[in-house]
């Protein structure tokens, strides 16, 4: 096994546990320590990313989400400053355990789909500046211009609607 | 290696410098310091004043508001650098470079829109 | 695109596949690994605030195959898909925390299991 692919399962590894913690006790019963540990696995995402020569969006995953969205979170969590009792209690319902056991069963089944379906796709040669921000401009504004200035609509959405939710004091 | 990796080597070795680094610190300090803790060392401020209230308060909503700013225009920051990046190549061509010029604007114009909203209602005082 | 160009063009692709030392189907794995657990936070838990953070990861899942894609394919447009992706998680992250603040000021609990005014 080479550098690239010991690499790849050391991120795929750490991508996987803390997201999982997120879920799991550590992160599901104290959502600052949920938060923390999205942060570290958006990081090792980041060097996902960079595995699959995508250099502006692993920039961008570490600027926008570990960097903005993240912030965000543990603004509210912090703010919020939940007690156990606020948190509410985590019941264990057959519902969920039904849930949970589908949606493992979904992924094992997805898993071996995608294994037969994709081997015979043939990998097509990079053009120069692949993953760059030039590539990606020009991509953006030449062929998706109007979903552009639709994100531009969305996120004035976004700024009234949290102005309006939030603007009364706590 | 694929040679698009290349530029990362220098972030690998100062990530695992960085982390190796930190790790033996916190390794040495562990086996080589004193720990004699007593109660008077255990206080938040050593020798200071002694903490009055509980640390576990609530913040304000105002510095929500102002990540919901921060956020939005990191947004919009992130969208105006590739534009921003190529456009001097867009200028070789007239069309075209109309085109991505209104566009940008469009998109800042709906964006001052919010910012417009924003200081409108006040959310950027900080009373 | 015509379906017999497009035949044709896959047929001259093939003749000369690029093998990534990675394979596409590793990237695909973790991906459904991670949206798996994201979808089983959403599923499961009840705390808003982790509800909310299982949908990112169920979002970076999403990206990761886009981007996975786009080298496959040896293109960009998984990339601006996925730039669209980073900016609507960023919406969504900014609505749903004020939606969780006013359901703590009305409630004071974040539990999603109380919201059950419209129940009956």
């Amino acid at each position: 096994m080479g550098f690239e692919q010991i690499l790849f399962w050391l991120l795929a590894l750490g991508v996987i546990v803390t997201s999982a913690l997120v879920v799991l006790p550590p992160g599901g019963k104290n959502p600052l320590y949920g938060a923390l540990l999205l942060i570290v696995s958006f990081f090792f995402m980041s060097g996902l990313y960079v595995l699959l020569f995508a250099h502006t969006m692993a920039v961008l995953q570490i600027l926008v989400y570990a960097g903005a969205i993240m912030v965000l979170f543990t603004f509210v969590i912090m703010l919020l400053n939940l007690s156990k009792k606020e948190l509410g209690d985590e019941t264990r319902t057959i519902a969920k355990g039904v849930g949970v056991v589908a949606v493992v069963a979904l992924a094992v089944k997805t898993a071996l789909v995608i294994e037969t379906q994709t081997l015979n796709i043939p990998a097509k040669p990079l053009p120069a500046g692949f993953g760059g921000v030039d590539a990606i401009a020009d991509t953006l504004f030449h062929n998706y211009l109007v979903p552009f200035e639709l994100t531009g609509v969305l996120l004035l959405v976004a700024v009234i609607g949290a102005v309006v939710l939030a603007k009364r004091t706590l | 290696m694929d040679p698009n990796y290349a530029p990362y080597v220098s972030v690998l070795a100062c990530s695992i410098f960085v982390l190796g680094l930190g790790a033996v610190i916190l390794i040495l300090n562990y086996m080589l310091g004193p720990r004699r803790p007593t109660r008077e060392k255990g206080i938040p401020y050593e020798s200071g004043d002694e903490p009055h209230s509980k640390p576990r308060q609530r913040f304000s909503v105002k510095f929500y508001m102002t990540a919901i700013l921060f956020l939005v225009f990191d947004l919009e920051v992130v969208f105006i650098y590739p534009w921003a990046s190529k456009y001097s190549d867009w200028l070789k061509d007239d069309a075209f470079a109309g085109i991505a010029f209104g566009g940008m604007m469009v998109f800042v114009a709906v964006l001052t829109l919010g910012l417009v909203y924003e200081w409108k209602r006040g959310a950027m005082e900080w009373e | 695109m015509n379906p017999v160009s497009d035949v044709a063009a896959r047929a001259a692709e093939a003749a000369a596949p690029v093998a990534h030392s990675i394979p596409l189907y590793w990237f695909l794995v973790v991906a459904v690994v991670l949206f798996a657990i994201g979808s089983a936070g959403v599923l499961a838990r009840r705390n808003a605030l982790t509800v909310l953070m299982s949908v990112e990861i169920m979002l970076n899942a999403v990206n990761l195959a886009f981007l996975a894609f786009a080298r496959e394919w040896g293109n960009m447009h998984g990339h601006v898909v996925t730039f669209f992706v980073i900016a609507v998680a960023a919406a969504e992250a900014a609505i749903g925390l004020a939606l969780v603040l006013g359901l703590f000021r009305h409630k004071k609990s974040v539990n999603l299991d109380e919201l059950t005014a419209l129940r009956n």
